[in-house]
């Protein structure tokens, strides 16, 4: 296609060294006249410093209530190539890779069938397919289910489970997550396409507490891989990095639970007063390993701070074994997801149900017993509640 | 009962809130299901031949819901 | 030309289609890595085998050209296999050291910025803003662009005491975690949304766009068939605008953005912690947004003086103190950096002890 519209502002942001998404949009432009239009849209949106897009609520594809997002421009006599500008979510695999001959012949499909943008990936961990219209979304579902992809979730339902890439190149993972990911995913494809729950519900996991894939701030329910017992210290190797850092400063004095000892020649741990933070094992990476009985910890409850506050996942579960067929855990799951279809409201997270109703209520429902690991520390007023079995009659 | 009849309750019930109150397919399954006393799955598997039949929907303004396609 | 039979509920592709055989073979046989440069690192396995990644930075938003052009590379260097990162990177795997240098060569020859690894600038986790987001106040994309402009030798070369991680979000919405960065930038409304009661009338449903409000701002006006926003419960959210057309929130002379700072997600040393405000307000200033990228050097130059080695910005922030941070700093403290909301009493300084500013 030939250019459709001078974009000055634009422009500018195709300067300097980091990659640029206008270039993006441009090589988009040369065979999609959606992306030409989306082009002189956002110089638009630059100029006058708003937004032109417009929320739907309606188009998706046969059968499923999410994986597709109704977007139109508020301007569509300007820009017809992007009246309609639907985003499908695609779901990721777990971990992030690909071959070269699975993505390009996604490409191919996405030329066909819509604008030629994308993202890689959305926030959640979708493949995102920018901008397409209403009467290609299901030629295009057609075209990529038939080659073993399908869509990821949307609106009041399980959303995509995403993950660390874990076990497969990082040696800190204590649990299988991009197994435990797929396994969830394909357990709950109809909680995931078909909306049935008060809001939405993100599953994120990671194989360790360093938490790459910030599972804590962004889930409902972050799995994170852990360990009991003692850290593996390779004593040989110790000593080799005490000649290249200052290892009482950077790792005895940091340590965060002052559980740490080093007298030039061999390092000790107290492995009982150890939380687990990381900071040791990431900075000598070859002198030091998480023990070997791996798990996880299970977390709760991250939600936005609209109305009450923002909240990141805490503990409810402080160590599950999580290995093939996971019963525990998805019986665990299933509990959870009755009490909060019976007692939530529309949009209202499982995070904010729990402070709506307590905690303690939270636990006692689904049949999980207190534990210190899930409190930073006891409540400071007496102002607490018994149940009938717990008075003298 | 036969799914037939539920898939008609079931409509008759999107129906008649239409305009009036959105309803979550939680809400059908619950009340469908207490009205008639029928299992939840048994309203499920009727309400997800209705939706890949198109003949009611899911939207997603402000929550997801089970509507009426629009015409 | 006739399509293909739909499929539903098969959920995504098994990931061991696309493992790599180096990866795929040493599955859970890590021993340990290291960082050899800014971009690249190198995963040793116990069976002494060893997988070189090389990370280049994405702007996320790419034209399938693009993806076409990462695909070519990974067939050329990584027998067609390559992987995405949680922050947008895209990195290619190779399974012998003679790999390493051509394919860095190929990616710096094709203008790839390769860096993000190490105690540095990783790429910055953003959000759709103006490019195809109704409820955006502020572009991502493009704030993304100048700040990494900006920054970039943080990203492929210069170490900073630990990992700095940018975020961006174009609404208080936030689709990221934003809210746990060491510094995020945060598209803000300043007014209320205008209602346009002939439209509500015509095209909103009445009760969900009230129930749309968290704030219950919104309550019916029977008179116009419309609905009115008791202004001083409005938080400017746009949740409203998203159920109700009606409702436009974008204001060009009062959207902006704030930067809060000293968030983190992991667990190491100090608990996961939210970003706190240190500046409520920058106006628009597209195609470049200079205040912002000023501010954001202004934050990284104090860091950078004054962290200790390992110190994330907000495990420095909490040994010197937010009064230390502003003097350090030399940003206005406002009346909009006092908390007034849920949270608020537990931000208070009960206590006699303070460093002056
Ligand atoms: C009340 C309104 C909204 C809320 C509360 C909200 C919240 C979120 C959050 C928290 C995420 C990130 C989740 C994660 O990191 O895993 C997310 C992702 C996302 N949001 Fe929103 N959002 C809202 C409205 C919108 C709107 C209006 C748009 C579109 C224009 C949008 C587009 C997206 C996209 C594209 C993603 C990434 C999706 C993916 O990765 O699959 N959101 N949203
Ligand atoms: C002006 C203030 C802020 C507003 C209006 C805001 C709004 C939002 C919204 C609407 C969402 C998505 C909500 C949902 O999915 O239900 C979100 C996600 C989130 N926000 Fe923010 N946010 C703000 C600041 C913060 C801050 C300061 C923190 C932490 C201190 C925070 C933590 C979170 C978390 C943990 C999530 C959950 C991510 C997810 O659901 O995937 N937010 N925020
Ligand atoms: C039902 C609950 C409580 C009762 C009946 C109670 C009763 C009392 C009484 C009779 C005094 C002595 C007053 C005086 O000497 O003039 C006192 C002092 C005090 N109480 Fe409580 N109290 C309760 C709960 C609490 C709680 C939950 C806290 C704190 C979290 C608290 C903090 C204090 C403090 C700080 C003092 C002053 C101690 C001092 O003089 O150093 N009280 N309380
Ligand atoms: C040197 C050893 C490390 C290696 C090899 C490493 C590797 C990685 C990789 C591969 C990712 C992307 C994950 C994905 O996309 O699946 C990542 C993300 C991340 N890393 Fe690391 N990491 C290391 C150390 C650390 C340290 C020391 C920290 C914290 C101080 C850290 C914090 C994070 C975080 C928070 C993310 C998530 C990205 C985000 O913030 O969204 N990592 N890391
Ligand atoms: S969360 Fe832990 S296991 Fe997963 S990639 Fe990060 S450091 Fe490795
Ligand atoms: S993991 Fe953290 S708490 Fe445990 S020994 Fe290492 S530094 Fe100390
Ligand atoms: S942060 Fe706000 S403006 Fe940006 S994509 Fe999310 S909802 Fe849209
Ligand atoms: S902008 Fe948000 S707080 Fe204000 S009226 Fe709309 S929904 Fe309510």
């Amino acid at each position: 296609m030939s250019k459709k519209h001078d974009t000055p502002l634009l422009d500018e942001l195709e300067k300097g060294p980091f990659p640029s998404f206008v270039t993006e949009m441009k090589m988009a432009a040369k065979h999609s006249d959606m992306s030409n239009d989306l082009l002189g849209h956002t110089e638009l949106c630059y100029k006058e410093r708003v937004t032109h897009w417009k929320h739907g609520g309606i188009v998706g594809v046969r059968g499923y209530g999410g994986g597709v997002i109704g977007r139109y421009s508020d301007i569509p006599d300007k820009f017809p190539g992007v009246a309609h500008f639907h985003t499908v979510r695609v779901n990721c695999p777990s971990g992030f890779y690909y071959t070269s001959a699975a993505l390009k012949e996604m490409c191919d499909l996405w030329d066909q069938y819509g604008s030629g943008m994308t993202n890689v990936h959305g926030s959640t961990g979708d493949l995102v397919f920018l901008g397409t219209k209403t009467e290609h979304l299901e030629p295009f579902f057609a075209e990529i289910s038939s080659r073993g992809w399908d869509l990821g979730g949307s609106g009041s339902a399980l959303r995509t489970p995403s993950c660390c890439l874990g076990k497969s190149r990082c040696e800190w993972a204590n649990i299988d997550t991009m197994a435990i990911t797929n396994d969830i995913t394909q357990h709950y494809q109809d909680e995931m396409h078909r909306p049935a729950f008060p809001y939405k519900f993100k599953f994120k996991i990671a194989g360790c507490p360093v938490d790459c894939i910030a599972s804590i701030a962004r889930a409902d329910m972050s799995i994170i891989g852990t360990w009991k017992g003692p850290i593996r210290i390779n004593q040989d190797e110790v000593q080799n990095y005490a000649k290249k850092m200052n290892i009482q400063a950077e790792i005895i004095d940091m340590c965060p639970t002052g559980c740490m000892a080093f007298d030039g020649k061999s390092m000790k741990i107290d492995n009982a007063n150890c939380n687990r933070c990381m900071h040791c094992i990431a900075k000598m990476t070859k002198a030091l390993r998480p023990g070997t009985e791996q798990g996880a910890t299970l977390l709760l409850g991250s939600k936005a701070p609209i109305v009450t506050g923002a909240l990141m996942s805490w503990v409810i579960v402080p160590f599950i074994k999580m290995e093939p067929p996971y019963e525990e855990f998805y019986d665990l799951i299933d509990k959870i997801w009755e009490w909060w279809d019976e007692h939530g409201k529309n949009r209202e997270r499982i995070g904010e149900l729990i402070e709506r109703l307590s905690f303690p209520r939270f636990l006692k429902d689904v049949g999980l017993d207190p534990h210190p690991a899930m409190v930073k520390e006891p409540r400071r007023d007496p102002f607490f509640f018994w149940d009938e079995s717990d008075i003298e009659k | 009962m036969e799914k037939e009849e539920v898939k008609k309750i079931i409509y008759e019930l999107v129906e008649a809130s239409t305009g009036k109150k959105k309803l979550k397919q939680s809400d059908i399954l619950k009340k469908v299901s207490a009205d008639h006393g029928i299992e939840k799955d048994e309203v499920k598997a009727a309400l997800r031949d209705l939706v890949d039949a198109g003949t009611l929907i899911f939207t997603y303004f402000g929550g997801s819901f089970i509507e009426i396609p629009p015409k | 030309m006739s399509l293909p039979d739909r499929q539903t509920d098969i959920g995504p592709p098994h990931y061991s289609k696309f493992l790599p055989p180096v990866i795929a073979k040493n599955y859970g046989k890590w021993l340990y890595h290291e960082v050899l440069s800014a971009g690249t690192m190198v995963h040793v396995s116990e069976s002494g085998e060893k997988v070189y990644t090389v990370r280049a930075a994405t702007p996320r938003l790419l034209s399938t050209d693009r993806i076409r052009e990462f695909c070519a590379i990974a067939e050329k260097h990584c027998g067609g296999h390559l992987r995405f990162t949680s922050r947008n990177n895209v990195e290619f795997m190779v399974d012998a050291e003679s790999k390493v240098a051509p394919l860095v060569k190929e990616l710096n020859d094709k203008k790839y910025m390769v860096g993000g690894i190490g105690p540095r600038i990783s790429n910055v986790v953003h959000t759709q803003g103006w490019v195809h987001c109704h409820s955006a106040a502020t572009d991502a994309s493009g704030l993304v662009k100048a700040i990494m402009d900006d920054v970039h030798e943080y990203f492929t070369d210069k170490e900073l005491p630990n990992k700095v991680r940018i975020a961006v979000a174009c609404c208080v919405n936030m689709c990221g975690a934003v809210h746990c960065s060491d510094i995020a930038l945060v598209g803000v409304h300043k007014t209320p949304p205008r209602i346009d009661d002939n439209n509500v009338k015509n095209f909103c449903e009445v009760p969900s766009t009230i129930s749309s409000c968290p704030t219950s701002a919104i309550s019916p006006d029977p008179a116009k068939k419309s609905v009115k926003i008791k202004l001083e419960k409005c938080m400017y959210c746009g949740n409203c605008y998203s159920v109700c057309p009606a409702m436009p929130i974008a204001d060009a002379k009062n959207d902006g953005i704030a930067i809060v700072v000293g968030g983190k997600v992991s667990n190491l040393r100090s608990d996961p912690t939210f970003s706190k405000l240190v500046v409520p307000w920058i106006p628009n200033n597209p195609p470049r947004w200079p205040e912002v990228t000023d501010a954001v050097q202004k934050i990284l130059k104090a860091y950078v003086a004054g962290a200790k080695k390992h110190e994330r910005v907000g495990e420095w922030i909490d040994r010197i103190g937010w009064e230390g941070f502003f003097r350090e700093t030399g940003f206005e403290f406002k009346y909009q950096h006092i908390d007034d909301f849920t949270f608020a009493r537990e931000t208070f300084r009960m206590a006699a002890t303070f460093k002056w500013s």
